[in-house]
C-alpha cells in the first residue's frame, strides 16, 4: 500500500471504528425497546411488541417525561443568560480577578455531584427550600460550567465590529441586542441551551438526593426500573424514548437558528 | 443639503499609553468636498474616523457638524456613516435588509425599508442581487452594498476607512469610479481614509497626511505632490528625490546639483533638502549632465536613476523611452518641480 493509499484507508478506518462504538451499544436497546421476550441464550428476541412501552406509560412514563421535560427547561432558561452573562464579563475584562471567577464557575465539573447533593441534602431539608427549586438551582450550577464556556469561545469570536457598524446606521442599544447581538451569537446560545438542557435531563444524583425520590423523572424512573429483574424492555423503552425530545429540540434550534433575525 | 465637518485639537491616548494615537487635529471638510487623510499604517488615520463617527471618545478635541458640537452625541444619533474595510455585512440578513438596516432602525416597516433599499442598490449597480444571502456575493459586491447601506441612512458625513483596501486593482478601479459618480449626484461630505496617494489624488478634493498622529500637511491634491510641507509628507506622496544642501532664506538651493532657483518657500536661511518631482523631470540634452545607472520599470513606464557627481537623480520616463543604462544625459528640472523642506 502506498502513501497516498494510506492516508486515505487510515482515516476511513477510524471513522468507521467511531461509528461502531457510538452506535453499536445503541442496536440492543433498540431491539430490547420493540421485544416482549428474549431470554438468554437466544440471539433474538422470542416475540416482538410494544409491551415496554405500555410498561413504561402504564407506571407513570408520560408524567415523568414532562417532568424531566420541564426541568431540563427550566435549567437550560436560568443556565443559558447566566452563562452568556458571566462570559460577556469575562471576555470583555469587566471582572476583577478573572482566573479566581473563571475557577469558581468551572469547579462544578470538578467537584463529584454525589458529594454536593450529599452535603447539600441536609441543608435544603432545613432551611425547608421546596425540593424542586432546589433540584433546578443546584443544576443550574451544574450546566453553568458549560454554558459559561461555550459562550465565552462564542463572545471571543464575535466580531464587535458589527455592532459599530449597526450604530453608525443608527440602530439603538436595545435595537442591536435584538436584531445583531442576539441573532449572531444565537448559534451558540442555542447549543450552549442544549448542553443545559442535556445536563438536567440527564441528570440522576442530585435530582435524586435533592428530590428525596419525590421529584420522578425519566432517569428516576429508568433507574427504578433497572434495579429490578425483569424489566429490560421497559427500560430499553424509556431509553430510547428519552433521545426523542433532545433530538426535537436539536432540529428545532437548527431551524430556528437558519430563521433567526429575519 | 451637504454640511460642513470640523474637528478642534482632537487628541486621543490610549489607555495605559504615554503617547497619543492622534495629536490635536485641527481640520474642516468643506461641505460636500471629499478630504482624504492619508497616512503609513499606526498614523491615526482610523482613530480619528473613529473618533468622528462617536465609536471612540476623544482625550480632548472637539467634532463638529455644520457649526455644532457633537462630542456628546451617541454615535448612533450623530448622523455620521461609515464604511469599514471590511463590508461587515450583517450575515443573518439578505443584501436588501442589509442596505434597509437604516430604515428600519428609524423604525419604517420591513415592506418600506426594503422599498427604499432598492433604490440604493441600483445607485450602485447592484439592482439584481436583492434577495441574495450575504455569503453569496463577491468582494467587490460586499462592498459596493456596504456603501449603499451606509448612504441609505442618508448621512450628513460618510467615513471611509480604507473600503477598498482588500480589493484587486480592477475592482479598486471600478469602486474609485462609483463613488466618484455618486459623488456627482449625492454631493455627500466625504472624509476617506486611506494609505495609498493614488486613491486619494482620484477620489479626493484635498489631502491631509498624518504622521505618527500629528497633521503634518493639509492643502489640494496637486499641492501636496509637489509641496509638501514635510520629507514625511513627500516620501508618502511617492516622492523620490532628496538632495541635501543649503537654503539661503530667499530662493536658491545649493547643492551638488548647483544653483536651484526655488519659488514660494517661507524657511530660514540653513541646511534644506531639495525635492524634485521625478515625474516632472525631463530629459534634455543642454540640461544637468549625468549618466543613467539604472533603469527600473513602474509598469508600461520606468524610472531611470541618473547619476550627477555623487548624486543620484530619479526620473520618470515616458512609456517607450529608449534611454539605456550608461547613455549620458541631460536633466531639465522645471521649477514646478521643485521644493525645498528642512532636513
Amino acid at each position: 500500500m502506498n502513501k497516498v493509499e494510506v492516508n486515505r484507508v487510515l482515516p476511513a478506518v477510524g471513522r468507521s471504528i467511531l461509528v461502531l462504538w457510538f452506535l453499536l451499544p445503541l442496536v440492543p436497546i433498540a431491539v430490547w425497546a420493540i421485544s416482549n421476550r428474549w431470554s438468554f441464550p437466544d440471539s433474538f428476541p422470542r416475540t416482538w411488541g410494544f409491551d415496554g412501552f405500555r410498561s413504561a406509560l402504564d407506571s407513570g412514563g408520560v408524567d415523568a417525561f414532562i417532568r424531566s421535560t420541564l426541568l431540563a427547561l427550566a435549567v437550560a432558561a436560568i443556565a443559558t443568560p447566566l452563562g452568556a452573562l458571566a462570559a460577556h464579563a469575562l471576555v470583555r475584562g469587566a471582572v476583577r480577578f478573572p482566573t479566581v471567577v473563571t475557577g469558581i464557575l468551572l469547579a462544578p465539573l470538578a467537584l463529584p455531584p454525589f458529594a454536593v447533593a450529599l452535603g447539600l441534602d441536609v441543608l435544603v431539608l432545613r432551611s425547608h427550600v421546596p425540593s424542586t427549586v432546589a433540584v433546578i438551582a443546584l443544576l443550574t450550577v451544574a450546566a453553568v460550567p458549560y454554558t459559561t464556556y461555550l459562550m465565552r469561545v462564542a463572545f471571543g469570536a464575535y466580531d464587535i465590529g458589527y455592532e459599530e457598524e449597526a450604530r453608525t446606521l443608527g440602530a439603538s442599544p436595545a435595537l442591536i441586542l435584538r436584531r445583531i447581538r442576539v441573532p449572531l451569537l444565537a448559534p451558540a446560545l442555542a447549543g450552549a441551551a442544549l448542553l443545559a438542557f442535556l445536563v438536567a435531563w440527564s441528570d440522576y444524583v442530585i435530582t435524586l438526593l435533592i428530590g428525596g425520590g419525590r421529584l420522578v423523572t425519566v432517569p428516576i424512573l429508568v433507574a427504578s426500573f433497572a434495579a429490578g429483574t425483569g424489566n429490560d424492555s421497559v427500560v430499553a423503552a424509556l431509553s430510547v424514548a428519552a433521545v426523542v425530545p433532545p433530538l426535537v429540540l436539536v432540529v428545532m434550534l437548527a431551524r430556528l437558528r437558519r430563521g433567526a433575525g429575519r | 443639503m451637504s454640511v460642513e465637518l470640523s474637528v478642534h485639537g482632537l487628541t486621543k491616548v490610549h489607555a495605559g499609553q504615554s503617547v497619543a494615537a492622534l495629536d490635536a487635529l485641527d481640520l474642516t471638510v468643506s461641505p460636500g468636498s471629499c478630504t482624504a487623510i492619508l497616512g503609513p499604517s499606526g498614523s491615526g488615520k482610523s482613530t480619528a474616523l473613529r473618533l468622528i463617527a462617536g465609536l471612540d471618545s476623544p482625550s480632548a478635541g472637539t467634532v463638529r457638524i455644520d457649526g455644532r458640537e457633537i462630542n456628546d452625541v451617541a454615535a448612533e444619533n450623530r448622523g455620521v456613516g461609515m464604511v469599514f474595510q471590511r463590508p461587515m455585512l450583517f450575515p443573518h440578513m439578505s443584501v436588501l435588509d442589509n442596505i434597509g438596516f437604516a430604515y428600519r432602525a428609524a423604525g419604517e416597516s420591513r415592506k418600506r425599508s426594503r422599498e427604499r433599499a432598492r433604490e440604493y442598490l441600483d445607485l450602485v449597480h447592484l439592482g439584481d442581487i436583492g434577495g441574495r444571502a450575504v455569503s453569496e456575493v463577491s468582494g467587490g459586491q460586499a462592498q459596493r452594498v456596504a456603501l449603499a447601506r451606509s448612504l441609505a441612512g442618508s448621512p450628513r458625513v460618510l467615513l471611509l476607512d480604507e473600503p477598498f483596501s482588500a480589493l484587486d486593482p480592477v475592482l479598486r478601479s471600478e469602486m474609485h469610479d462609483l463613488v466618484r459618480e455618486l459623488r456627482a449626484t449625492l454631493d455627500q461630505t466625504l472624509l476617506l481614509v486611506t494609505h495609498d496617494q493614488q486613491e486619494a489624488a482620484v477620489l479626493a478634493d484635498s489631502v491631509a497626511v498624518l504622521i505618527d498622529g500629528r497633521l503634518e500637511h493639509h492643502s489640494a491634491i496637486a499641492v501636496a505632490y509637489t509641496r509638501p510641507s514635510t520629507l514625511a509628507v513627500s516620501r508618502l506622496m511617492g516622492g523620490m528625490n532628496e538632495i541635501e544642501g543649503r537654503w539661503d532664506g530667499v530662493g536658491i538651493h545649493r547643492s551638488e546639483l548647483g544653483e536651484m532657483e526655488v519659488e514660494g518657500v517661507s524657511l530660514p536661511a540653513g541646511p534644506a533638502v531639495l525635492l524634485l518631482r521625478h515625474e516632472l523631470i525631463t530629459l534634455n540634452d543642454n540640461g544637468i549632465r549625468g549618466v543613467v545607472s539604472d533603469l527600473r520599470p513602474t509598469g508600461f513606464r520606468s524610472v531611470a536613476e541618473v547619476t550627477v557627481g555623487s548624486l543620484a537623480v530619479k526620473v520618470e520616463l515616458a512609456a517607450g523611452s529608449v534611454v539605456r543604462m550608461g547613455d549620458a544625459v541631460g536633466l531639465d528640472i522645471p521649477g514646478g518641480a521643485r521644493s525645498v523642506v528642512t532636513g
